[in-house]
């Protein structure tokens, strides 16, 4: 475990360091994205002590150093942008984007699984066949794409569901009710949850025929088994496995289709303030985001790891041995 | 028989998650509340001292002074604004019944804290030709000034002013101010909520509560197509649409869209930070007349801006400041060869380009790449310049290339627009060693400096309104057409909205550069006028 924990502080500190060498050749000039077209109000001395006050007159080393002594002491700085900590921006971001990454992992896990189990069961049958089509076509199809397909047919044509935002225009958001939120939410996760369900259905089918051909899958058949009744009590344990693994190493995925959706939906999540970031240079906020995603992956991983030792006994004794 | 339940239980998760069906939540907006798409989140915060409202209005805090729909001053909190002899001192009196939403009096310590607080907060607010404020009496506020300076008068009219009593580090995301309505919830990338201040010092709004949408484009206008949205700000290719229940509003801008000429001579000349000066094709004045008069502004508005927008001939077009003796009329390529052959510009070799002594009449024009309008007007102007013998190549490049390689020695295309002679100056005025966006040309005119050296020292803002047009044009020279000819303005842009039929939005003030919130620069004169 130590080791582990080892392992990903210094995938961090790598991640942390590469993204401020590529920030730092960014064409994009964090004061005039600030001042637009307003530029012109202010004196070019004035632009330096904007430039000066955001740290940005110092080498570009200087400010790595600076920057990873403060973060050293846990300061991640003030995102230039937003003018507030910038753990402060990413929380309340988090905060949003986390209901629609956790609506969309928990449907892509459930729905990915399920067909998944449905075709390994029947391989060859029409049902198979119609899942194999389903899964193939989200593989290949964009996210934002497929954001902008369900858009025009649930939102602008039917009206069934909203068409923007967390919450419902007018109210607030810490007001909006729960069946609110999730009306809101429907689309965007739905959207977030395509990247999953193509993976997670197809290795899953192929994990079920294995072992529908295994040895003990004969042996609980000449037992009398049924098909349910091989699936709940002796597949679903192996099927999961390569679930889980999918399901915890999509958090990257799905982290960055949560900017596709988010912008999408105009969902007020952290992709969006990713995006921002980006756009106008905002180098603290966007290494920031970069750490705090790395760590979630990093935790994911892990996450994985720790359920394969639960769920798949062999693990177990391999590491008592 | 199990199975089939298992199997069917399955299906209907499974379908359940293909197609949620969704409830519509039931609408909440009332009639005495105003949705409207038109952007305006600062994602800074609301903190005037920061540059809150600079355009447009600050919404939840009140200026000094402002400007009416036809653009003159008038007095907002301040009643008396005085200029003394030196012109280093100005002096203004307040209102003296003015509260803030929370029910505290405004009072001069507040004025002189808020100008205190922008001066040294590295924000978008350059107070550095102020050298003091202070609060005389109450409702008597003084500020020295550096050297005479009549455009600090643009201060007064964008500063909103805030509660010294409730100013801190939260003050950006919880403002509170004398403005016509007061904050009550802002949840970022989404929306912002307001209603009315009933404290506020002019007529309250007649409408309560106002819901600013943060979305996108392409959402803002599905919004609107379902009747969810009463007031929306589109680019000028969708204003041709139909939205049942909503009428196209149009406000005219100083929006506007020009080429920046290099003046100088290419003489292998660099700035201090190591950018090429110059540019040997366009520093001659024929060159740079010839291509204002061969241009068709109103074809560039037909067909570039599908109709929404004017032909622009200066800085300022239809501003107070504005000439309009420097408007001549453009598509004329006779007049344009004319210039070209009186200044001794020929096609000798018969390629249809000019030349002089042995130099091709060919520039290059740049613009940002990500900016279609803008790749959209260069190129229909180059397709103008070429039956005249002028060749123009046009390449998009990044703004940053601009900026750091190629802005001082070719042809730009710019977009500037505000409500201050200000500008005028940046762009004119002879620049510093290391001007960047400040006139990125080189041009120098001795005379025009001396007009805004005139304009800059006069006793009041009216007085200096003729000095702005004559450097323009005084009838010999000036940075203008007639003159110079320092720039070629192409067009300015109408700012297009989508309006309920039900609303009123009064008299809609010429807009600045944006496009979007300046509309609320009257909000608190509309009225809905259906049942």
């Amino acid at each position: 475990m130590c080791l582990c924990l080892g392992r990903i502080a210094a995938i961090i500190a790598t991640v942390a360091v590469l993204s401020f060498v590529l920030v730092s050749y960014s064409p994009i000039d964090p004061v005039d994205a600030y001042m637009g077209t307003r530029i012109l109000t202010i004196s070019p001395e004035h632009r330096e002590q904007i430039a000066r006050s955001w740290g940005l007159d110092q080498p570009a080393p200087q400010r790595l150093a600076t920057w990873a002594s403060n973060l050293a002491r846990g300061d991640f700085g003030r995102s230039i942008i937003f003018n507030e900590p910038v753990m402060d921006v990413i929380a309340k971001r988090f905060a949003a984007s986390l209901w629609l990454m956790a609506a969309a992992w928990t449907m892509s896990g459930v729905i990915g699984f399920g067909l998944g189990v449905l075709a390994g069961m029947y391989p060859g049958s029409p049902l198979d066949r119609g899942i194999r089509v389903y899964a193939l076509t989200l593989a290949s199809t964009p996210t934002f794409w497929i954001g902008l397909l369900l858009l025009v047919v649930f939102a602008v044509g039917l009206g069934w569901a909203p068409i923007c935002c967390a919450a419902p225009p007018g109210v607030p958001m810490d007001e909006a009710n729960l069946l609110q939120r999730l009306h809101h939410l429907a689309l965007p996760a739905l959207t977030l949850s395509i990247i999953g369900v193509a993976q997670i259905a197809m290795h899953t089918r192929e994990k079920m025929i294995e072992i529908r051909h295994s040895e003990y899958a004969l042996f609980a058949r000449a037992m009398g088994e049924s098909d349910w009744g091989f699936v709940r009590h002796h597949a679903l344990r192996g099927v999961a496995l390569p679930a889980i693994t999918l399901q915890f190493a999509s958090l990257g995925e799905l982290f960055g289709g949560s900017i596709l959706a988010e912008q999408v939906f105009s969902y007020p999540g952290l992709g969006q303030a990713t995006v921002e970031a980006g756009l106008r240079g905002d180098v603290p906020l966007l290494l920031g985001i970069v750490i705090f995603s790395t760590a979630f992956v990093c935790v994911g991983n892990l996450a994985a790891d720790v359920l394969y030792w639960i769920v798949d006994p062999r693990m177990r004794i391999t590491e008592a041995l | 028989m199990k199975h089939t339940l298992y199997l069917r239980l399955v299906l209907i998760l499974a379908l359940l998650g293909l197609a949620l069906p969704v409830v519509d939540t039931p609408c909440l907006a009332a009639k005495d509340t105003l949705i409207l798409a038109v952007g305006g989140e600062s994602a800074d915060g609301y903190d005037p001292t920061r540059g809150w409202g600079a355009y447009g209005n600050p919404l939840f805090q009140s200026t000094l002074l402002r400007r009416d729909a036809d653009l003159s001053i008038v007095g907002d909190l301040a009643t008396s604004w005085k200029l003394s002899e030196d012109r280093l001192t100005w002096t203004l009196t307040l209102l003296q019944d003015v509260k803030f939403s929370d029910g505290k009096p405004l009072t001069a310590e507040d004025v002189v804290f808020t100008f205190e607080t922008a001066a040294t907060a590295a924000g978008q607010i350059d107070l550095s030709s102020m050298t003091g404020v202070s609060a005389k009496d109450a409702f008597t506020v003084v500020f020295t000034l550096a050297k005479p300076d009549i455009t600090f008068v643009d201060h007064f009219i964008t500063l909103g002013i805030v509660p010294k009593h409730l100013y801190g580090p939260d003050y950006a995301r919880r403002p509170v101010g004398s403005g016509p309505y007061k904050f009550i919830q802002w949840d970022e990338g989404q929306q912002l909520i307001v209603e009315a201040n009933e404290h506020y010092h002019g007529d309250v709004p007649a409408i309560k509560r106002l819901v600013f949408l943060f979305t996108e484009e392409d959402a803002s206008f599905a919004a609107a197509k379902a009747g969810k949205v009463d007031v929306i700000g589109v680019p000028s290719s969708l204003a041709r649409q139909n939205i049942s229940g909503m009428r196209v509003h149009v406000v005219k801008s100083v929006d506007n869209r020009g080429l920046m000429f290099p003046m100088g001579k290419n003489e292998g000349k660099v700035t201090p930070a190591g950018l090429p000066i110059g540019n040997d094709v366009t520093a001659d004045p024929a060159i740079r007349k010839a291509v204002n008069y061969a241009m068709d502004r109103q074809a560039l508005v037909d067909g570039i801006l599908e109709g929404f927008g004017s032909p622009a001939y200066g800085v300022a077009d239809n501003l107070p400041w504005d000439n309009a003796e420097i408007r001549i009329k453009d598509n004329d390529p006779e007049k344009a060869r004319a210039i070209l052959a009186e200044a001794g510009w020929k096609d000798a070799d018969e390629d249809g380009i000019v030349e002089k002594e042995g130099l091709r009449a060919e520039f290059t024009i740049v613009y940002n790449s990500k900016d279609s309008l803008r790749q959209g007007l260069a190129l229909a102007v180059a397709d103008m310049l070429r039956p005249v013998g002028i060749k123009a190549n046009v390449f998009g490049h990044s703004w940053d290339e601009i900026k750091t390689q190629l802005t001082h020695a070719n042809v730009v295309v710019y977009g500037f627009g505000d409500h201050s002679p200000q500008e005028m100056l940046k762009l004119y005025r002879t620049p510093g060693v290391e001007p960047m966006y400040w006139n990125a040309g080189f041009y120098s005119n001795p005379i025009v400096d001396s007009y805004f050296e005139q304009a800059m020292t006069a006793p009041e803002f009216e007085s200096s309104l003729s000095f702005w047009k004559k450097a323009q044009w005084d009838g010999a020279t000036g940075f203008g057409i007639p003159g110079d000819a320092a720039w070629a303005w192409m067009v300015n842009l109408d700012h297009t909205y989508f309006v309920s039929e039900c609303l009123d939005l009064g008299e809609s003030q010429m807009e600045p550069h944006g496009h979007g919130w300046p509309i609320t620069a009257n909000i608190h004169q509309w009225k809905w006028t259906c049942k």
